[in-house]
């Protein structure tokens, strides 16, 4: 009943003030307002209103127009006065238009000058080139480049010599020795390698990596994830019929497989030791990481922790080649599933104090505070408020805090709980944290 | 002076100088509303301009039949509630010590007890969520069905906000109370 006349009040001290209480907008408030009326209004078509805004774009419009009809008028009427050449009685009957038109006359005078120009230096380049691609056909030495280990497998001077390379393949037509270059030619898979046809002038390519892919691009990328030896072939096309074809190797080696396993399966750190069993395949060095600062390179070790906790396991295999595997085990020994956690806020039945007995059915609405976990052999729950008093204490994993402390609620706000115990198969547990009670 | 009918009337027709007169005459009270929904004046103007161009542009689906201002105050309320889901990703935050606030006993004041200013100061202050629903039915008088309606949730949490909401308020005007009451008696 309280609740209902309070309720009433602050609605009505609300409701009579506030309900048709004035407050001044800032006077650029309205300013800002009808410019953006304005802007919805402009964009929203409306014939019945033609206001000024559209009359102006109708103008500007209409003279972006006259302009653009005017001018080819305007070229037409000066070519025909250069084609007739005798135009000294239209300049008189038109003095205005005549300098505008003399304007025209020089801009159009001076641009097949400039043309022409543009004109005879490509003539004198192409000239130029030729000449010197002639040169370099007569000189014997640049012809004989392209040799076999300049196309080598770094693929880090092929370029330097490229240049007379395809000015040649033009001119003889065909190269027999090496024209394709690769970034690596051996690896671990998945091998990513970067070709590249070192030709510059030709028709078109064609690369075939022998794993049944091909490509038409020049510097083509592939990605070999099999093992093998691969023979990659580069097949250039020049013009009048003339192909000419190279290839190189790509080997691929194999790829080890990281693999283990561990016992016992539910072990008691540190009391046990484990061991460790290797089913890697393909791998002749091992590494091993027990993910408490200690490593073994033995084929299958043996390890003792120093202490309890959850770690990360990780076996790291490798070939002759250099090619690795890795697997990780991540919170190995996680206690064969021990586990205990607290939430961190519940709300206490405000009808008064209960037994604290739950379970996960009668306390839906989160009225005790109570860990969720295995099974336990030992436990201790306290509770203190923040000054350091303990309110609450239970050696029953089954009775929680229901929130009260001598029979009256606790003051809603946050309180410290420490719990220590054993799970079932001896693992200690220590944890402590806060949760908040709220006042619903 | 222009009456309301000669005003709705040039603004169905989008005459510029209506629409200044509609501004002129209602814009005060709506930012009144408007402030009740909003964390701050320059918030509560944003509402407010959107308001009026919602007001401008639809104006003919005022009925004719119901209160005019009525119908301003509802289009306005709505432009609050979609202000405030446009904005709700950024304060989804609730204080804690306003979630946990305690009550006391019940006091009662005097309605005139508060100024307007001082009661608009409370609700610029609450948690978003919780004015909205306190305006909605405490002010504007909805139902908590109708409020859940509106504000996509559900009626047990406009209940509940409510009911937060009002605990808030209590909280919040008992001490300025108590400082009002102790700035007077110092005086006398």
């Amino acid at each position: 009943m309280k609740g209902k006349v309070e309720d009433k009040m602050l609605r009505d001290i609300f409701r009579q003030k506030l309900e048709n209480t004035e407050v001044i907008p800032s006077p650029e408030s309205g300013v800002r307002l009808m410019r953006q009326v304005g802007r919805k209004e402009f964009l929203r078509f409306n014939p019945s209103r033609f206001n000024i805004w559209y009359a102006g774009g109708i103008a500007v419009t209409g003279a972006a127009l006259a302009i653009i009809l005017a001018s080819p008028v305007h070229k037409k009427s000066i070519s025909d006065l250069l084609s007739s050449g005798t135009s000294e009685d239209k300049y008189s009957k038109m003095p205005d238009e005549s300098q505008s038109a003399g304007k025209y006359f020089e801009l159009e005078a001076q641009r097949p000058l400039k043309e022409s120009g543009r004109i005879i230096t490509n003539a004198a380049r192409t000239n130029n080139t030729a000449s010197a691609k002639k040169i370099q056909s007569a000189n014997p030495a640049s012809s004989l480049v392209p040799e076999g280990h300049i196309a080598s497998i770094n693929g880090k001077d092929i370029f330097n010599g490229g240049n007379s390379i395809t000015e040649n393949l033009r001119n003889q037509g065909l190269v027999t020795e090496n024209m394709a270059a690769a970034s690596v030619t051996e690896g671990c898979p998945p091998l990513k390698v970067s070709f590249s046809n070192i030709v510059a002038n030709y028709d078109s390519c064609r690369w075939t990596f022998g794993d049944g892919g091909s490509s038409s691009e020049k510097n083509p990328e592939w990605l070999f994830d099999v093992p093998g030896e691969y023979t990659v072939t580069l097949s250039v096309f020049g013009t009048v019929n003339r192909h000419s074809s190279s290839s190189l190797t790509v080997i691929v080696h194999a790829a080890p497989r990281a693999m283990f396993e561990y016992s016992p399966d539910n072990a008691v750190l540190p009391s046990d030791e484990i061991s460790f069993h290797n089913y890697s395949s393909d791998a002749v060095k091992f590494k091993w990481d027990f993910g408490d600062g200690s490593t073994s390179e033995l084929f299958e070790p043996i390890h003792s922790y120093k202490k309890s906790g959850r770690f990360n396991l990780k076996l790291t295999v490798a070939t002759e080649f250099g090619c690795s595997d890795s697997v990780i085990v991540k919170n190995a020994f996680s206690g064969s599933d021990n586990y205990i956690e607290f939430p961190n806020a519940f709300i206490p039945n405000l009808n008064g104090p209960s037994t604290g007995y739950y379970s996960s059915k009668s306390d839906e609405a989160s009225q005790i505070f109570h860990p969720v976990s295995s099974i336990v052999s030992d436990y201790l729950l306290r509770i203190f408020s923040r000054r350091g008093i303990l309110i609450f204490e239970s050696n029953d994993i089954n009775i929680g805090w229901d929130g009260y402390y001598k029979g009256h609620l606790c003051d809603p706000g946050v309180y410290i709980w420490k719990v220590r115990g054993n799970y079932l198969n001896g693992e200690p547990f220590t944890k402590m944290g806060d949760v908040t009670l709220i006042k619903n | 002076m222009t009456s309301d009918q000669q005003i709705i009337e040039g603004c169905a027709k989008h005459d510029r100088k209506s629409q200044q007169l509609l501004y002129d005459k209602y814009s005060r009270f709506l930012l009144g509303v408007c402030l009740r929904y909003a964390s701050d004046k320059a918030e509560a103007e944003d509402i407010l301009q959107d308001s009026f161009l919602k007001i401008f542009f639809n104006i003919k689906d005022y009925s004719g039949t119901g209160s005019f201002i009525g119908w301003l105050r509802k289009v306005t309320v709505n432009t609050a509630i979609t202000n405030y889901h446009k904005n709700l990703k950024y304060r989804y935050h609730i204080e804690i010590e306003e979630f946990v606030s305690v009550e006391t006993g019940v006091e009662s004041f005097e309605e005139d007890f508060f100024t307007a200013d001082e009661l608009y100061k409370v609700l610029n202050g609450l948690p978003a969520g919780y004015r909205m629903v306190f305006n909605l039915y405490a002010v504007e008088g909805y139902k908590h069905k109708e409020i859940a309606k509106m504000l996509g949730i559900d009626t047990n949490t406009s209940k509940s906000q409510y009911s937060r909401a009002k605990a808030v308020i209590r909280d919040k005007l008992e001490k300025l109370g108590k400082l009002k009451n102790r700035y007077s008696e110092d005086n006398n």
